[in-house]
């Protein structure tokens, strides 16, 4: 066979092996400092001091033991979990809106992307000057509605809503952009035939439709969840963790613990807390994506 | 009829309250890059204003001194826009220069551990890069590669090669392989092959995930802030514009604005291939 002979020349293991050296070398010294990470979270390294002792699981017992890690905890998975949902529902609704025949539609579907193009931080930062409390211009629309001074990312009570709200505008599209293949994915025969059964609107919605796109909505939950439970600029630029210790996520206790109070390996071992969070999380939706797939054929 | 008619207004409505979302707080910020200091702090929010370039020359440190409303306060922006220009760009070309060949041999050959490969290397994708910065900062101290080009270059590599690998492979799937096959027939080499017979099919493709994989490189901000004090990219260099401790929001927009122009401009020119990118690895 020809094709045989193309895959496999005589020197297509020299071949193979050149071209892919280059990339796995690279990749590789990547996997070497992540197991050096390791290694540092299991001793008391200090940046600038030359004793480093090693000492097992030292700093995960004295981390596990402190209230303020596992308040850590709980907000990286609060700030990951509210908005990949609401992201989920939101680009659900709006890929749905964009599937329209809307003559507008059309038109506008590219200003829907526009937020996955800017750089995190500047979004960030440009949330944080629209919210000020006292002279941004969000608080000017809410005053319309009745709503007056606001907190945002000033107040420890609605710093958090208001990270995963920047979180929400900023990666919503995700979704959109995900779900909409989806549903151009599903062929008009059977939603004419649902029809032609007698099937409602919301009846066609609930019971084709939404079964359908539900894997391809997973999916894009599952690359999301991900990247939340490891955000670190929309956090850095707005709040820096606080106020207080409103929005401390993981990532962002894990930096000022290496890099203001040198403690790099206390700061190693919340990052592998933090991974260890990540790769769970990634296993159980990568499991019930699966699942919906299998269903659905 | 009547019915119809409400319907297709209510959706157009809410079609234009989503763009009014996504498209308002870009506006406004462009907007209060040409304002001037009193009109940024002014309440109620000011939507007619006269423009003035000041920021911007504040920002790029070409006004007169003492000319502009912040007296001898200097800020250096030129730079990094040209530091995030040159490892952005470094950071593309070695990941294409690697990554290419990768992309190809994933797609075209068949060996033992071949879908494990390219599942570790899309796993990069959700490397938790702190946990990689932290062992990396002394790393970079000891061998003298902190603050350089080279080593942010090298960094970059953990967000751009993986990308680059990917999107290749799912080029190179795109070309039947039977054009392959008639040049193997012909008596081409495989290397001869790539370089002549592939090479040129996947430049379209190739253009495309280079204009994406620039513009990921151009987000990334917790490399920079850790492993540079001068040669900051320009992420890094906007959170700084904000120390200064008096009310700088008037030239912070002015460097968003720089900040966000560059993207907007690459997904322009790169339209066809953004939404593949995008999506990285969800859909094909």
């Amino acid at each position: 066979m020809v094709r045989e002979g193309v895959k496999r020349g005589g020197s297509g293991r020299t071949f193979l092996l050149i071209s892919l050296l280059p990339a796995i070398l690279i990749l590789g010294g990547f996997i070497l400092l992540f197991f050096w990470g390791f290694y540092q979270s299991l001793t008391d390294m200090r940046f600038g001091r030359a004793s480093v002792d090693f000492e097992g699981f030292g700093n995960y017992a004295r981390l596990f033991g402190r209230g303020r890690f596992w308040d850590s905890v709980s907000t990286t998975t609060i700030y990951a979990f509210t908005a990949v949902a609401c992201e989920a529902v939101l680009g659900l609704a709006i890929a749905k809106l964009f599937n329209t025949r809307t003559l507008l539609a059309k038109w506008c579907r590219p200003v829907i992307l526009l937020p996955l193009v800017l750089p995190p931080l500047s979004v960030a930062l440009m949330w944080t000057t629209m919210m000020n409390p006292e002279t941004g211009v969000l608080n000017y629309f809410l005053s319309f509605i009745g709503i007056n001074n606001f907190g945002w990312i000033s107040k420890a009570d609605t710093a958090m809503f208001a990270v995963v709200f920047i979180d929400v505008w900023t990666f919503t599209p995700f979704f959109v952009l995900i779900i909409f293949a989806g549903l151009r994915g599903i062929s008009p025969e059977i939603i004419e035939a649902g029809r032609m059964n007698g099937a409602k609107a919301w009846g066609l919605f609930l019971k084709i439709e939404l079964p359908m796109v539900l894997p391809y909505i997973i999916l894009a939950a599952l690359f999301r969840l991900i990247d939340s439970l490891n955000q670190f600029d929309i956090i850095f630029g707005t709040t820096q963790g606080g106020p207080g210790n409103a929005t401390n996520v993981l990532s962002i206790s894990a930096y000022f613990t290496a890099f203001q109070n040198l403690q790099f390996g206390r700061g190693a071992a919340i990052m592998i807390v933090n991974w260890f969070i990540v790769l769970i999380s990634a296993l159980v939706m990568v499991k019930l994506w699966r699942y919906t797939r299998k269903r659905v054929s | 009829m009547l019915k119809g008619k409400l319907t297709s207004f209510v959706l157009n409505f809410l079609i234009v309250a989503v763009v009014f979302v996504m498209a308002f707080p870009i506006v406004w910020i462009v907007m209060n890059s040409f304002k001037e200091a009193a009109d940024i702090n002014a309440y109620p929010p000011v939507f007619r204003f006269d423009p003035t370039l000041e920021n911007y020359k504040v920002l790029f440190d070409i006004a007169d001194a003492e000319a502009t409303s912040y007296g001898t306060l200097k800020v250096e922006f030129f730079k990094p826009v040209i530091n995030s220009v040159i490892i952005s760009a470094g950071a593309v070309l070695l990941s294409l220069i690697a990554g290419v060949p990768a992309g190809y041999a994933l797609a075209r050959f068949n060996f033992r551990g071949k879908e494990d490969l390219a599942f570790f290397i899309l796993g990069f994708r959700f490397a938790p890069v702190l946990l990689v910065i932290i062992p990396m900062f002394q790393f970079f101290q000891a061998i003298g590669l902190y603050d350089s080009y080279f080593g942010m270059i090298w960094v970059y590599q953990l967000i751009t090669l993986p990308m680059i690998i990917w999107l290749c492979r799912s080029y190179v799937e795109d070309i039947p392989v039977e054009i392959e096959e008639a040049a193997a027939i012909c008596g081409a080499k495989r290397p001869q092959i790539m370089l002549q017979v592939v090479l040129p099919l996947l430049r379209p493709g190739l253009v495309g995930a280079a204009l994406l994989v620039f513009l990921l490189a151009w987000h990334n901000f917790a490399l920079g802030l850790i492993l540079t004090a001068e040669k900051t990219p320009v992420t890094v260099a906007l959170l700084k514009l904000l120390n200064p401790g008096i009310s700088f929001y008037p030239v912070v927009s002015a460097g968003l604005v720089i900040s966000m122009i560059v993207p907007i401009a690459l997904i322009i020119l790169g339209q066809r291939h953004l939404e593949r990118g995008l999506t990285f690895g969800a859909l094909k």
